[in-house]
């Protein structure tokens, strides 16, 4: 059986796992961190705004994609050092689909478009998958956002009043004084999730809507209703008899969290072993060959050999790309070669709603993901490079993380199990 | 169009300005002050923290040395809320010439300024991250002062003996007539109002934008020279004394600890427009660099945020004016009468933050002889409003506060410990106030994550409490954005640049921020906004509703 080592506990990283222990790999998951979905926003972005062409300034020229599908290839043509230029539309859509075929409990199947929820200041957020809390009913009118005066990160009245420019609808914001724990006044998301996967919880926040809000089409609630499950939003939704829609809010993120755990079940029924909390240090490797990496543990650093190797660290963000005090931009574990550095623009500049060149650095590969030098030439040929650590996307403006993480994440293991699968067969 | 009428106008409200408020309604005449932008919004508020103990100047500059010390205590004694206590060490680094510390001891004797040389073992044991190397270190009295609070305690002062301070009042005009002063015109910025005012006297205390108001006045300009200095502040208190270098004054010779941070400075280079002053990426270089030198590892640290102040230094003909370093601190008033034919108008220029108190001193003494009143300064005597004797600022005050009140309002944010309460009281307070505004005084945005949880928060509060509606709460937010990245784009590097990214994921990613429509204009600009004419007018009010 193949050793494959992943080192990354994020989006791309789990996908690249499991899809790799489904297809008979024997899989070590290394991961410092927990990874970026309890960050962001719960669903699955693929592309959700572009710029005209020769804009780098997001707000003002950009434009919504109601079809990414339809979009993908001429965005495509415009970026062409962009991942999804390298991974080509067929896959990113296979990729996606096995995606939502992993998270039935948690992703509505996909109607090809993208989908706007809300988010805590009342804009309306493109994206393709979403949780079946995020669906919002084209025909609503008239809408209630309800907050908790003791969540500090959802603003009822100012997404309401946002929402009737954003949605075109009438919208009313309610605050409610419902500690999520006894005498908190300061409780995140997460803590009202896990006092909503408590059914008592859920029938006092019932009744103190039946008493509070006016009738509306529609409720819009911080996303909050059940970490372990969906049944709160079920329950409350059945109760009020008035339809529900999860609003985006900072992090702790809760629909986050839902698919990093549906996630990471997967991964372990799927026999991959998660070694968590450790930083992966060093790695030996000759010619062209990783031979395995250091991991950093408690006692003692460890020597884990593989045979092959996907390299899902994440971004700048993370700290898999770092800058140093020079100015200078390293990719912190690998050393591997870098692209996006010499372009005619500096690396930052001043205008905060630019697309500040520095994020669109990232490890150069070729189109397997394998990464490479400046003059082609493989680096690693067993190591592939997913997700944050790919160049020339800003993810963020774009609503492409996610795509790029999964797509990434699904050629890469299927590239490296088509390699070793006449091994298998022995 | 409003009317007022006053004794005296002072024009600038810098720590200089507010004192000379202060000074004046003190001594009895009905005071004015008029700022263009917030109160210590200009060089006041863009400096390293320092309250001198005079080391600094004891060698090159005996005369400043020994006023920045008696003012040092002073200021101790009237407002020890904004001073903590630090203490501050002189060191000589491995690449210093350690006879320039016999020098130091030799000015410090002459100027009466309390020093102690101490063992390096001591200097390390007090500040263990200092140079291992350091040869020799010198103990002094420096302190740290919060400019901002230092502004603020004495307008309220300086109120409770009928001085006004009108913040975003822009002065468009300056009247004289036959010789002799008559009034202001100003607009107020963020009513979108003209303010006519009638006084007698006018105090320019607009520090590097003196000469602009002297031009309004139709006067030959005096020269100022601002020296522009940068500023980098640093994640943590890396340390608890302020380290000087003991060198002669040279870029980047101090490390100040204040509040939560610790801020190194400075350079100096002169410059022609202090509205537009930049932070070159060799002078930060040159700042990680000397950093470095006084407490190894510094380049590895986080940088928070970064800035530039203007010194507002008066020309000084004894010195070449490309080296504003060593034109003379002193204070200069310049008497418009004698100097333009104009009586009832007085200028100055030069002094530091720490000897505020002894410019207005003297500037009001100059006034008053001219009048040909005399009354006794007391400004030195008399502790601030809000003040305690012998109180000073403890860095672990606000999270005893916290501690407190943790039951009773949610913290908004966590980087400076500034609740719910707070800022709700400073909107009642202060309305108008944009996110910048309660930033000073409140310290909001200004710990490591920089705005990117509380920004949202604060938009969120405002509008639930009905202080603004939605478009301006999200207007303000979006320039309350743009306004943190100015201090942060310089300096983005390690952690810094990780904590960018992440902030730019919630607030451009998850919340899409960028994406919800809002006025353009939700704030007035005191650098270009124009005198008020009809157009301008209905806009500003059209974006109001």
């Amino acid at each position: 059986m193949t050793d494959t080592i992943v080192v990354g506990a994020g989006l791309a990283g789990l996908a690249a796992a499991i899809r790799l222990a489904q297809g008979g790999h024997k899989v070590s998951l290394l991961t410092f961190g927990l990874g970026g979905l309890p960050l962001g926003q719960g669903s699955i972005d693929l592309l959700g705004y572009t710029h005209p062409a020769g804009s780098s300034h997001p707000t003002a020229d950009d434009q919504a994609v109601a079809d990414p599908w339809a979009a993908l290839p001429g965005f495509i043509a415009a970026h062409p050092g962009h991942p999804y230029a390298l991974l080509g539309t067929d896959t990113i859509k296979a990729s996606l689909a096995w995606l939502a075929e992993l998270l039935p409990d948690w992703l509505l199947p996909s109607d090809g478009v993208n989908h706007l929820v809300p988010t805590a200041l009342g804009a309306m957020r493109p994206t393709l998958l979403i949780q079946p809390t995020m669906s919002w009913p084209s025909d609503a009118k008239s809408v209630a956002v309800i907050g908790f005066q003791q969540l500090k990160d959802f603003f009822p009245e100012l997404m309401a009043k946002n929402l009737t420019q954003t949605a075109q609808v009438s919208a009313k914001g309610y605050l409610l004084d419902l500690p999520a724990r006894d005498q908190e006044v300061d409780s995140s998301a997460l803590r009202y999730a896990n006092a909503a996967d408590h059914p008592d919880f859920v029938s006092r926040l019932a009744a103190m809507i039946k008493a509070t809000i006016e009738p509306a089409d529609l409720i819009v609630l911080p996303a909050m209703l059940g970490l372990a499950s969906l049944d709160p939003w079920r329950s409350l939704e059945s109760t009020l008899g008035t339809r529900i829609v999860e609003a985006h809010l900072a992090p702790p993120s809760v629909p986050g969290l839902r698919l990093n755990q549906a996630l990471t079940r997967l991964a372990q029924a799927s026999g991959v072993r998660l070694i968590i909390g450790s930083k992966v240090i060093g790695y030996e490797g000759e010619g062209d060959c990783l031979r395995g990496v250091t991991l950093h543990q408690a006692g003692r650093d460890q020597f884990y050999g593989a045979d092959q190797f996907v390299y899902a660290g994440g971004s700048f963000e993370s700290g898999s790309l770092t800058v140093d005090s020079h100015g200078l931009v390293h990719e912190s574990l690998f050393h591997l070669p870098l692209v996006g550095l010499g372009g005619d623009r500096p690396l930052i500049d001043g205008d905060y709603w630019s697309d500040q060149a520095i994020f669109k650095v990232g490890v150069a590969t070729n189109a397997q993901l394998a990464p490479i030098n400046p003059d082609g030439q493989i680096v690693w040929s067993n190591l592939r490079v997913v997700g944050g650590l790919l160049p020339a996307a800003v993810r963020w403006t774009e609503k492409s993380g996610d795509g790029i993480a999964v797509s990434s994440a699904f050629a890469a293991a299927t590239d490296l199990l088509n390699q070793t699968s006449p091994k298998k067969d022995n | 169009m409003k009317r007022l009428k006053t004794d005296v106008v002072v024009i600038g409200g810098g720590t200089t300005g507010i004192g000379v408020l202060r000074d004046c309604a003190m001594r009895g005449y009905k005071t004015i002050l008029l700022d263009r932008a917030d109160l210590a919004q200009g060089t006041s508020g863009r400096f390293h923290g320092l309250l001198h103990s005079g080391g600094r100047y004891v060698v090159t500059d005996p005369e400043s040395g020994r006023e920045c010390a008696a003012e040092n205590a002073i200021i101790g004694r009237i407002q020890p809320e904004a001073v903590e206590r630090t203490g501050g060490l002189f060191v000589v680094t491995p690449k210093d010439d350690p006879a320039f510390g016999d020098k130091f001891l030799a000015g410090a004797a002459k100027a009466a300024m309390p020093v102690e040389e101490i063992a390096t073992s001591a200097a390390l044991a007090r500040e263990p991250r200092l140079n291992p190397g350091i040869k020799r270190a010198f103990l002094v009295e420096d302190g740290t002062v919060d400019g901002w609070q230092i502004a603020w305690s004495a307008a309220e002062s300086a109120k409770q003996y009928g001085g006004q301070a009108l913040p975003y009042h822009k002065v468009t005009q300056v009247h004289h007539l036959n010789g002799a002063v008559t009034g202001v015109t100003a607009t107020d910025l963020k009513r979108g109002e003209t303010v006519e005012i009638d006084c007698s006297f006018i105090l320019n205390c607009a520090g590097p934008w003196a000469g602009q108001v002297t031009e309004m006045a139709g006067l030959p300009p005096v020269s100022v020279i601002p020296g522009r200095g940068i500023m980098i502040a640093m994640n943590h208190r890396l340390v608890n004394t302020v380290i000087n270098r003991c060198i002669p004054p040279a870029d980047g010779d101090i490390i100040v600890p204040l509040h939560t941070v610790c801020i190194i400075g400075t350079t100096d280079h002169p410059v022609t427009d202090p509205d537009h002053l930049q932070v070159p990426a060799n002078e930060v270089q040159q700042m990680f660099d000397s950093g470095e030198e006084l407490l190894p590892g510094f380049r590895s640290a986080r940088a928070l945020h970064t800035w530039a102040g203007a010194r507002p230094l008066i020309k000084d003909d004894r010195v070449a004016t490309s080296d504003t370093r060593h034109m003379s601190r002193g204070m200069a008033v310049i008497d418009h009468s004698t100097r333009d034919g104009v009586s009832g108008m007085l200028t100055i220029g030069g002094g530091k933050l720490t000897t505020y108190r002894l410019m207005a001193e003297h500037i009001v003494d100059a006034m008053e002889d001219q009048l040909g009143s005399h009354h006794p300064c007391r400004t030195a005597d008399e502790i601030c409003p809000g003040n305690q004797a012998g109180h000073n600022y403890l860095i672990t005050h606000r999270l005893k506060d916290r501690e407190a009140d943790r039951l009773e309002s949610p913290i908004i944010c966590e980087c400076e410990l500034m609740n719910r309460q707070m800022a709700l009281d400073l909107f009642k307070s202060n309305p108008l106030a944009s996110f910048d505004d309660l930033r000073r005084q409140l310290r909001l945005g200004m710990g490591p994550c920089q705005g990117g949880f509380c920004s949202a928060r604060l938009a969120g509060l405002a509008c639930q409490e009905q202080v603004m509606d939605a478009g301006r709460a999200t207007g303000l937010l979006k320039l309350f954005l743009e306004h943190r990245w100015i201090g942060l784009w310089p300096i983005l590097h390690g952690a810094g640049v990780r904590q960018a990214a992440l902030d730019a994921w919630m607030l451009q990613g998850t919340l899409d921020v960028a994406h919800i429509p809002s006025p353009a204009r939700v704030e007035p600009d005191p650098i270009s906004d124009a005198p008020i004419d009809e157009t301008w007018q209905s806009s500003g009010q059209k974006e109001n509703q």
